[in-house]
């Protein structure tokens, strides 16, 4: 390997201020193109309209970029920040990242909520959120030392190309003796060569004595990030306590955070076992509901599933804690010792795999029609070293591979690739060719949406099909979970701000099993309040899972048990005591709405953000093929007869797939109605002048769009 | 004997999960429970033998993703 060489490019120094009531007050703005470097103030109108974390980055990312700008635009840029309450220790959860930047696969705003230590440090060393502008010739590495009081621009040569590498040889470099006080952002070949790049942001792991990761996975920001020429980010920061953020009352933080902490110790176990299985325990739960997505959304479930769920992986994951933020008691993030991949550059050599997650298990295993856990960990490997999305590779290639089993493509297109589901090698393959950016490799990373338009412009596919099986939406492709039976759920995807993230809105549960919600107006209101609570989380600097994957045990004799209120109350007192602003748990509704609604806002400025965006595939919805449909003819019949008082006597199969169709698109589109009335919006999807004046939103610009728009 | 929660439920030949769920008079929709360390959903607790001294897990989940 090269040495490894850094060469100054600039240094500033800089005061740190105080952390007050869980604000630095100030954010950090880099222009890597001339190496500037300024420091700018946060106000109080910040604080109050856009709360911290990806409020913060949203603002910031609002005021850097125009209409025009393109995710490849040396205005785009990249803002990371924690939240007024991430980097407290003693909370579980409290140690998120959000990240936001221009999409290349959406050419809109998108955002990644990730775990690691990167946030909390980056505000500890002075800095309410990062903003990282321009490009460089390659190679730079950004280092923020909170403990010398230093910004470094570095020019490098020697570092790896993949992004675990990167990280431990720079926490190695940057951290010295005490490794724990250096996060790093980084990414790898992959998200130079494709448009599905993601983040890894790590961690050190003092017990295992090495480099950790977790990924801001979604929407290309590692793209972006590589196309700027960074090579790193890398924060420096010491000892972490519960007065590091200097809350206002230190006693009512210790206090509910011991009361939250504790009921995880003494519940997890009785019900998912997160700290030891992760989110595994979700595979086989969504195969016996037909909901885990299987050779491309196609079916729900299949025969092999259990080798890829939580009774192999418990047996798999290396033991010990595995908590992605200091004392997280969820502590979810586990991962796999002495891994030996059978393909690539670290073939036969062994290597610590952080993952797999249910995500990666199901894009990348059931999807593809691949059911061998030891695969799913290989292709998280690479996908995590190489700096792409595991979503985005699983779901894409599953439509690939769903085209070359139709027809749509032939092995003239894959360069001689068989990739028919199940193909576990020339899955691998691809992932190496998106890596170096050739083969097919390099199509299939493009994301699905121009794979459409590749498919049909250069090997003159029919449009309509792939449309239909094509999993994307807004350009985000599909996370892992079906959603045909559950309308609330179609919705959580359609007419989530990103695309179809799960992040946003996650119901399947709530309307197909509890059915909370029967009626349009219901599942419009769970689809109100659930994105709310959930971008919450992301405004704080905080974890979605302590909320409501780990449940109090009276919660079902509550009023309101989907809402998980008594939850609710603790976050509201969390936030009050940290910030010293009281908080009821209405008010966290009312901190999300206003930012919710300006992202909304921030779409339609880029050029989206109408109900035509909304849009999803039919495979979605219902079953696109005759054969589809007959593998749950009994549940479809049984609903066109009984629920929608269908004749189907004598109909043939396409016949009522297509009755059925007109039917299922029709609900959906009452849902948007209902969806739309119920945030405030327009029947186009646009957020009424009525609601951005409630919200506090209504900037000249803000209003100067939506006026634009009306009519 | 099978241990639910912090009750002990005399078991006999052939009870289901659903069975169980019926004889603890807990009208909640579950969607999965554990027995042990296996989950069993909701689809299967009708046809799921719940085995004699074992642990059983009710599991209250509104999420997953």
């Amino acid at each position: 390997m090269t040495e490894l060489k850094m060469t100054e490019v600039k240094t500033i120094r800089y005061k740190k201020p105080d952390i007050v009531k869980g604000y630095a007050n100030q954010t950090l703005h880099i222009n890597i193109s001339d190496a500037a470097v300024s420091i700018k103030p946060v106000t109080k109108k910040m604080k109050e309209v856009f709360i911290g974390g990806k409020g913060f980055d949203l603002w910031l990312l609002w005021n850097a970029v125009k209409p025009d700008t393109k995710w490849n635009s040396p205005e785009n840029e990249i803002c990371i920040a924690s939240g007024p309450l991430g980097g407290t220790p003693v909370y579980p959860g409290s140690g998120k990242s959000i990240v936001t930047t221009i999409s290349p696969t959406t050419g809109s705003v998108i955002d990644s909520n990730v775990g690691g230590y990167f946030g909390p440090y980056l505000k500890f060393a002075g800095f309410d959120a990062l903003e990282v502008q321009g490009k460089a010739s390659g190679n730079v590495v950004i280092f923020i030392d909170g403990i010398d009081e230093k910004i470094q621009g570095l020019e490098t040569t020697g570092l790896p190309g993949n992004s675990y590498e990167t990280s431990a040889v720079l926490t190695k470099h940057f951290g010295g003796e005490k490794p724990r006080t250096i996060s790093v952002v980084s990414t790898g070949t992959g998200a130079k060569h494709t448009l599905i790049g993601c983040l890894n942001f790590s961690w050190y792991d003092s017990k295992r004595k090495q480099t950790r990761y977790k990924q801001a996975g979604r929407g290309g920001i590692g793209t972006v990030f590589a196309d700027k020429g960074i090579k790193a980010v890398v924060v420096r920061w010491d000892t972490v306590t519960v007065n590091t953020n200097n809350p206002a009352e230190k006693e009512a933080l210790k206090e509910v955070a011991r009361m939250h902490s504790r009921e995880i110790v003494e519940l997890d176990p009785k019900q998912n076992e997160m700290a030891k299985i992760g989110t595994t325990h979700l595979v086989t739960i969504m195969n016996d509901h037909d909901l885990l997505p299987t050779n491309n959304f196609k079916y729900g479930r299949h025969p092999e599933a259990s080798n890829l769920g939580q009774e192999v992986y418990r047996l798999i994951f290396d033991k010990g804690f595995d908590g992605c933020w200091m004392g997280c008691t969820v502590a979810c993030s586990h991962g796999v010792r002495n891994f030996v991949p059978l393909t690539g550059p670290s073939s036969g050599r062994k290597v610590f795999v952080d993952g797999p997650e249910y995500e990666t298990i199901a894009g990348c295993g059931s999807n593809l029609g691949i059911f061998d856990p030891h695969f799913v960990i290989e292709m998280n490997f690479y996908c995590d070293t190489y700096g792409l999305d595991t979503i985005s590779v699983g779901t894409g290639i599953a439509f690939a591979m769903e085209c070359f089993e139709t027809g749509i493509i032939n092995e003239t297109h894959t360069g001689g690739l068989d990739i028919s589901f199940g193909n576990r090698l020339t899955a691998l393959t691809l992932v190496h060719q998106m890596a170096e950016g050739k083969g097919f490799g390099q199509v299939v990373g493009q994301g699905i949406r121009k794979m459409k338009e590749i498919f049909n412009k250069e090997y003159g596919a029919d449009k309509a099909v792939m449309e239909d099986i094509g999993m994307e939406s807004k350009g985000l492709e599909f996370s892992e979970y079906m959603t045909k039976e559950s309308l609330a759920q179609q919705g959580g995807y359609g007419l989530a701000l990103k695309g179809p993230q799960h992040d946003e809105a996650w119901l399947i549960f709530l309307d197909m099993v509890h059915n909370f919600m029967p009626t349009f107006e219901k599942k419009a209101e769970a689809l109100h309040w659930f994105p709310m609570f959930r971008t919450w989380f992301s405004l704080c600097g905080l974890c979605k899972l302590p909320w409501n994957d780990i449940i109090p045990e009276d919660n079902k004799d509550t009023p309101e048990p989907a809402k998980v209120m008594k939850h609710v109350k603790w976050y509201a007192d969390y936030f009050a005591a940290v910030t010293g602003r009281h908080t009821d748990p209405d008010d966290i509704i009312l901190m999300s709405e206003a930012v919710y609604n300006f992202q909304r806002i921030f779409n339609l400025k880029m050029g989206f953000g109408r109900r035509s965006h909304d849009k999803i595939p039919y495979r979605a919805v219902g079953p696109v093929t005759e054969d589809e449909y007959e593998s749950r003819i009994k549940r479809y019949d049984k609903q066109l007869v009984e629920q929608h008082k269908v004749d189907i006597s004598g109909r043939s199969t396409k016949e009522k797939v297509a009755i059925l169709r007109k039917l299922r698109e029709k609900q959906y589109n009452k849902l948007t109605d209902a969806v739309y009335r119920r945030r405030g919006w327009t029947s186009n999807g646009i957020p009424s002048v009525e609601t951005v004046k409630r919200l506090g939103i209504d900037f000249p610009e803000v209003l100067d769009l939506i006026e634009s728009h009306e009519g | 004997m099978v241990k639910v929660g912090g009750q002990n439920i005399p078991w006999y030949e052939k009870m289901t999960v659903a069975d169980l769920l019926n004889d603890i008079n807990d009208p909640y929709n579950y969607v999965v429970v554990r027995i042990n360390n296996k989950y069993i959903s909701r689809p299967d607790f009708k046809k799921t033998l719940v085995p004699n001294n074992c642990q059983v897990f009710l599991i209250p989940m509104i999420s997953g993703g």
